[in-house]
């Protein structure tokens, strides 16, 4: 689904269930970027997050489907670019994603968090987050996480200044 | 040469590892994603048995055609590092040879050196 209004550009798709369509999703949104931005960096990061969000998203999905939704809003300048994912999950799930999301959000540094879920990772051999520690220490976006019910979004968020 | 054993193909991801001259060379290519986390996790560790078994400290990781990795695999290179930093005996070196033209590999790459600054290296190659 395309859309725009006077100050919000989006597009929204649901994927059920196979998880190869990630790929497939994550080059779309790179190409897309790269011509509605022109700007290469902040391209490959957006799919960067797409991936790594939307492959959670597909994996922990109770019923298989899953939404993405990729907007940029123009009321900021710079403008705001969000990419939205949308599943039903298990309560168990949901907790870890809580606790991994707040625990990064309390650290001020996001790629001193990301090396220390490396080393919990490499020594537990548990998954452990870092796919939502690459978003913020390697995409330099944001992320948060609305409940209700079963139901989970999990919200990355950058400005789209020109990278350096 | 090539090892076949520590070697994988299939339609989206490859990985070739060569011996050439006492330096083992790995070579990734296409798109690391959820398909290729059991190969990736087969093979490194077999990868680090062939090296403590030859002697070999020096290896060179080429991803100058590896198109994106997700953070499965990406999570497989940190175990298969920290292994390497862990031999007592031993004092391995990586050298991870990056193209620029594949933006994610710059930042997910200088974070792998991070975690292992004596131990990586990353040097950009021909796209």
């Amino acid at each position: 689904m395309l859309g725009h209004t006077s100050d919000l550009a989006y597009f929204e798709m649901s994927i059920s269930p196979s998880i190869s369509f990630v790929s497939v999703v994550r080059r779309f949104v790179a190409s897309f970027y790269e011509c509605l931005l022109s700007d290469l960096d902040l391209a490959s990061r957006v799919a960067l997050v797409t991936h790594e969000l939307l492959e959670n998203a597909v994996k922990y999905s109770i019923d298989g489907e899953t939404t993405i939704r990729m907007e940029i809003a123009t009321t900021t300048t710079p403008p705001t670019v969000r990419i939205r994912t949308r599943n039903r999950a298990d309560p168990a799930s949901t907790a870890i994603l809580r606790r991994n999301i707040d625990e990064m959000n309390a650290l001020a540094d996001p790629m001193a968090f990301f090396q220390l879920l490396m080393k919990r990772g490499a020594r537990s051999g548990a998954p452990g987050g870092l796919g939502l520690g690459r978003i913020a220490a390697e995409a330099e976006m944001t992320v948060s996480y609305t409940l209700v019910g079963e139901l989970v979004e999990v919200c990355a968020e950058t400005t789209a200044a020109r990278s350096p | 040469m090539k090892i076949e054993s520590l070697s994988f193909r299939e339609a989206e991801f490859a990985i070739e590892t060569t011996l050439t001259e006492g330096r083992l060379r790995l070579t990734l290519a296409g798109t690391a994603d959820v398909r290729a986390i059991e190969p990736l996790g087969r093979l490194l560790p077999k990868i680090y048995d062939h090296s403590a078994a030859g002697s070999i400290d020096d290896i060179t990781v080429d991803v100058l055609t590896l198109e994106f990795m997700n953070s499965s695999c990406f999570k497989a290179f940190v175990t298969w590092i920290s292994v390497m930093q862990d031999a007592q005996d031993r004092r391995y070196r990586i050298t991870f040879v990056s193209n620029p033209a594949m933006r994610w590999q710059r930042r997910s790459l200088q974070a792998l050196a991070c975690f292992a600054p004596d131990m990586i290296a990353v040097t950009t190659g021909a796209s």
